[in-house]
């Protein structure tokens, strides 16, 4: 038997085939059947223009994508050794500015996103956590909005801000605004610890055991008691491959198999398009099915994300909870939930080290459009993952802009060799309503999978 | 593409579009017993939604005078004069007799985040709690066969009556298959046009809905187009901008609740009140454009005290918004605030024309009064203050900022 289910509350929709066999999901595809062209729009363009549209490619992670393609630009001098200076100043107002957003998006995604459905598996009525009008759900959006204001004070706005430019940022903030940026992110501080983990910030940091998880009050109480009535804590599980492309403050970069975390060779990844659809009509044969592309490191998938990162970096709570309930939902949307609490303490600290009286912008010596022909990558740690961005220039504009999301590397489709991350998750679901929490876990992204 | 020196031509010689603010005494009494009696029709109808605005703002700590100041800020914003404010509290409180559906395209949902990014007085309670937003994919309890059929139950339930809210653009490229939607993998353009039919309005929220936005940035490989492109013989609102403004996606409600009409238009369907005038007539480093005090490069002197962006990029000049007036996330701050120019995001062909690293500054204009071409550098700024821009846009906006004292107006 095969059902068609489609997945919404997420930006954009995905579509869920799944096969049964014995009451249980025995195959699955996701297709993402919404595309723009992003890639395409790119080429011919003036290179610094970049950043005005790959924010764009997504209303919830565009800090992600503006942060990538700034450091792909950057990346280009450092390969034509006309290396830039960027000021520490700068570099800390761009990692404050990422680090928001994912603030942002994990609180919403909780809330929003995952919990009605999850609530839904046990009762009719969401109560508190309903959409649009129950108590819980409000507070949750109104804490994101107050959280967000801190990013708008240094990006201008959110979502879309275009901040960053190359060799440096644009905005210099007053001693006034990193103070109002503090008070905004202390809405979220407070939120985590009365509504969301029921303990202080601090001593919510400090879990290192099983044990811990008894501590838990409030929403993540109420979580993880569902979680283990209806086995979220089996269900849900890949290949146990974790990778993390970026480094930064909080986050190490690398990639995990079995125990040992191993360094990452950039020129290790591979991009495929053999199941994705083509602009060319023709070449859409039947095994052409989304228009999310697929991404392989060392020709093996992993999965990137919250929790990869929560391992490779080694924060101990999430290990332990990992080493119980391996890749399963629980332990993924725990460790989305878990590094909410991390990034805003680590954002309070970074806000603190900054020194005013740096400069924010340091103008290059050269222009991009004097360069004859050059490449520049990046990598940059987004809400659900790693982000890549890599750019050839030639002659003063851009030859070709190659993107691949976190959401390609959990979403994309199988290859011959083995099932993709959430595919594999999927199977063994025992019903329509538990798959969609699995997929849902990888937070889902249709808009930036496809761009 | 446009030459960028014919259009800066175009842009300093063009007649400003000018906003009627006072329309006369008869006109606004017409108009306060037209939204009288509709408000009053409007509450014997039954509530969609069992919400009390004022109880809602009571238990969110919202108090009436803080509400009250909301009221006649978003009276001045809809180009109102203040005698229609307790009108507009009244109209906000009957919010909840229009039902609202809301449907996502080719789009990066942007605007569905501006939208909850705004909660003054706690709108998160107006929109939310108030206004009744029948279907939206993005912030709804049901999800897959539910949520298809809660959408066609409201097409069905709210016939001729609901608003349609549209954000993303229409890929027309490939019969459409650039974007489905649904189990049958209906087009965007099928089921732009099913949920139009039966619609009362069409409002287009952001620059795709509008104007294509960046999927249509050339070579435009999906062949997007803009809502107004496909939908005919229904009234279409655009409200453009990337993302679009909060503020001016409740004005549009608002005054639809409070007329029963959508809001006067310009040529481009952007209500006029949100976008009858420029950035540039009421931007907070307008005094520095005036006195020729311009940042030269990112980081410089300029850059550290504010001065004016047209150097550097700033398209406020050509861009017709509010939002140097309401600002984003609930007035917290706006692009020039934070020192980078104007991109003018709610032009249309902005992605193509305007995307910000490039500067107007050196292209070669002929001064609006006449004469030889010159730089705007060696044409002297003078030339470039309020008057030679167009003073009428300028008072108009200053008028509703409430900047510009009555005298002032009156010479
Ligand atoms: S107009 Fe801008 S914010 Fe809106 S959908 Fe398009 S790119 Fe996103
Ligand atoms: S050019 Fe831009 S920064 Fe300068 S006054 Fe006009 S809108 Fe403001």
């Amino acid at each position: 038997m095969k059902t068609v289910d489609l997945v919404e509350r997420i930006e954009g929709e995905a579509k869920l085939i799944c096969s049964w066999k014995n009451n249980k999901v025995s195959d699955a595809r996701i297709d993402f059947l919404n595309f723009r062209g992003f890639e395409y729009i790119l080429e011919e363009k003036s290179p610094l223009d970049a950043l005005i549209y790959t924010p764009r490619i997504c209303g919830i992670c565009g800090q992600a994508h503006l942060k990538a393609t700034v450091e792909a630009l950057e990346n280009i001098y450092e390969n034509i050794n006309e290396k830039i200076e960027i000021s520490n100043k700068a570099k800390l107002l761009r990692q404050i500015g990422l680090n928001i957003e994912i603030i942002d998006s994990h609180i919403k995604w909780f809330y929003l996103f995952i919990m009605p459905d999850i609530i839904k598996l046990n009762s009719s009525d969401l109560g508190i956590y309903a959409p649009l009008k129950g108590k819980r759900w409000l507070e949750a959006c109104k804490t994101a909005s107050e959280t967000i204001k801190a990013l708008a004070i240094i990006g201008g706005q959110w979502p879309h801000t275009s901040y960053m430019n190359v060799g440096g940022v644009m905005s210099d903030p007053t001693r006034m605004d990193l103070i109002n940026m503090q008070n905004y992110l202390q809405i979220a501080i407070d939120f985590f610890e009365d509504s969301v983990s029921g303990v202080s910030l601090e001593d919510y940091l400090s879990f290192d055991s099983l044990n811990d998880l008894e501590k838990l009050d409030k929403d993540m109480k109420y979580f993880k008691d569902l979680c283990f009535k209806y086995h979220l804590n089996v269900y849900g599980k890949s290949h146990n491959r974790f990778i993390s492309l970026a480094e930064s403050n909080l986050f190490r970069s690398g990639k995990i198999k079995q125990k040992i975390v191993n360094k990452i060779d950039l020129s290790k990844i591979a991009e495929s398009n053999e199941y994705t659809f083509s602009l060319n009509e023709k070449e859409n044969i039947s095994k052409k099915h989304t228009w999310s592309k697929l991404v392989t490191y060392n020709d093996n998938f992993f999965e990137t994300g919250p929790l990869a990162r929560a391992i490779i970096s080694n924060r101990r709570f999430i290990k332990e909870l990992h080493k119980s309930f391996d890749d399963s939902v629980f332990t993924r949307v725990m460790a989305r939930v878990d590094e909410m609490a991390f990034l805003i303490n680590d954002t309070k600290s970074l806000i603190s080290q900054i020194d005013l009286l740096e400069n924010s912008f340091i103008k290059p010596k050269i222009s991009l459009n004097d360069i004859e022909k050059a490449s520049g990558l990046s990598v940059v740690e987004a809400c659900r993952g790693s982000l890549y961005h890599k750019i050839d220039i030639e002659n003063g504009k851009i030859k070709a802009y190659d993107v691949i999301t976190p959401t390609v590397w959990n979403l994309g489709p199988s290859n011959k060799k083995e099932k993709g991350i959430a595919q594999k998750a999927i199977i063994g679901s025992p019903n329509i309503e538990i798959a969609k929490i699995v997929l849902r876990s990888f937070d889902v992204c249709s808009v930036c999978t496809t761009h | 593409m446009i030459d960028s020196t014919q259009m800066v031509k175009k842009i300093f010689t063009q007649k400003s579009g000018r906003v009627e603010t006072n329309k006369g005494e008869e006109y606004y009494n017409s108009l306060f017993e037209k939204a009288k009696s509709r408000l009053k029709s409007l509450r014997v109808q039954p509530a969609l939604r069992d919400v009390d605005i004022m109880d809602v703002l009571e238990t969110e700590g919202v108090n009436r005078r803080d509400f009250m100041k909301w009221v006649s800020a978003t009276t001045a914003t809809l180009m109102l004069p203040p005698m229609f404010a307790p009108l507009v509290a009244e109209a906000t409180e009957l919010m909840n007799r229009v039902p609202v559906i809301w449907i996502e395209l080719q789009d990066c949902a942007g605007n569905t985040e501006a939208l909850l990014r705004s909660s003054a007085p706690t709108v998160d309670d107006l929109l939310f709690d108030v206004l009744s937003l029948e279907f939206h994919h993005a912030l709804m309890a049901c999800a897959g066969h539910d949520a298809e059929h809660q959408l066609d139950e409201a097409m069905e339930h709210f016939k001729d009556k609901y608003l349609l809210f549209v954000e993303g653009s229409i890929p027309t490229g490939m019969n459409g298959n650039y974007g489905t939607i649904g189990p049958a993998g209906e087009t965007f353009q099928e089921h732009l046009m099913r949920l139009s039919k039966d619609a009362a309005a069409i409002v287009a929220v952001g620059t795709c809905a509008t104007f294509g936005g960046v999927p249509a940035a050339a070579p435009n490989p999906t062949k997007a187009v803009g809502v107004m492109d496909l939908v005919r013989g229904k009234p279409v609102v655009n409200i453009p901008a990337c993302p679009a403004n909060p503020a001016n996606m409740v004005g549009v409600v608002l005054h639809y609740v409070l007329t029963g009409q959508i809001p006067e238009l310009d040529s481009l369907l952007r209500p006029k009140f949100a976008f009858g005038y420029r950035i540039h007539d009421n931007c907070e480093r307008r005094a520095h454009f005036d006195a020729g005090e311009f940042v030269e490069e990112w980081g410089d002197e300029g850059a550290k005290n504010n001065w004016c962006l047209y150097k550097v990029g700033c398209k406020g000049p050509m861009t017709f918004n509010n939002c140097s007036i309401i600002r984003y996330n609930e007035g917290t701050n706006w692009p020039i605030g934070a020192g980078h120019g104007c991109i003018g995001c709610s032009e249309p062909d902005f992605w193509d024309k305007y995307a910000y690293q490039r500067p107007m500054a050196n292209a070669n204009i002929k001064p609006p009064t006449g004469g030889v071409e010159r730089t705007v550098d060696e044409f002297g700024l003078g030339l470039l203050t309020a008057t030679a821009i167009g003073i009428g846009v300028h008072a108009v906006a200053s008028v509703v900022a409430n900047k510009k004292s009555k005298e002032e107006e009156e010479k």
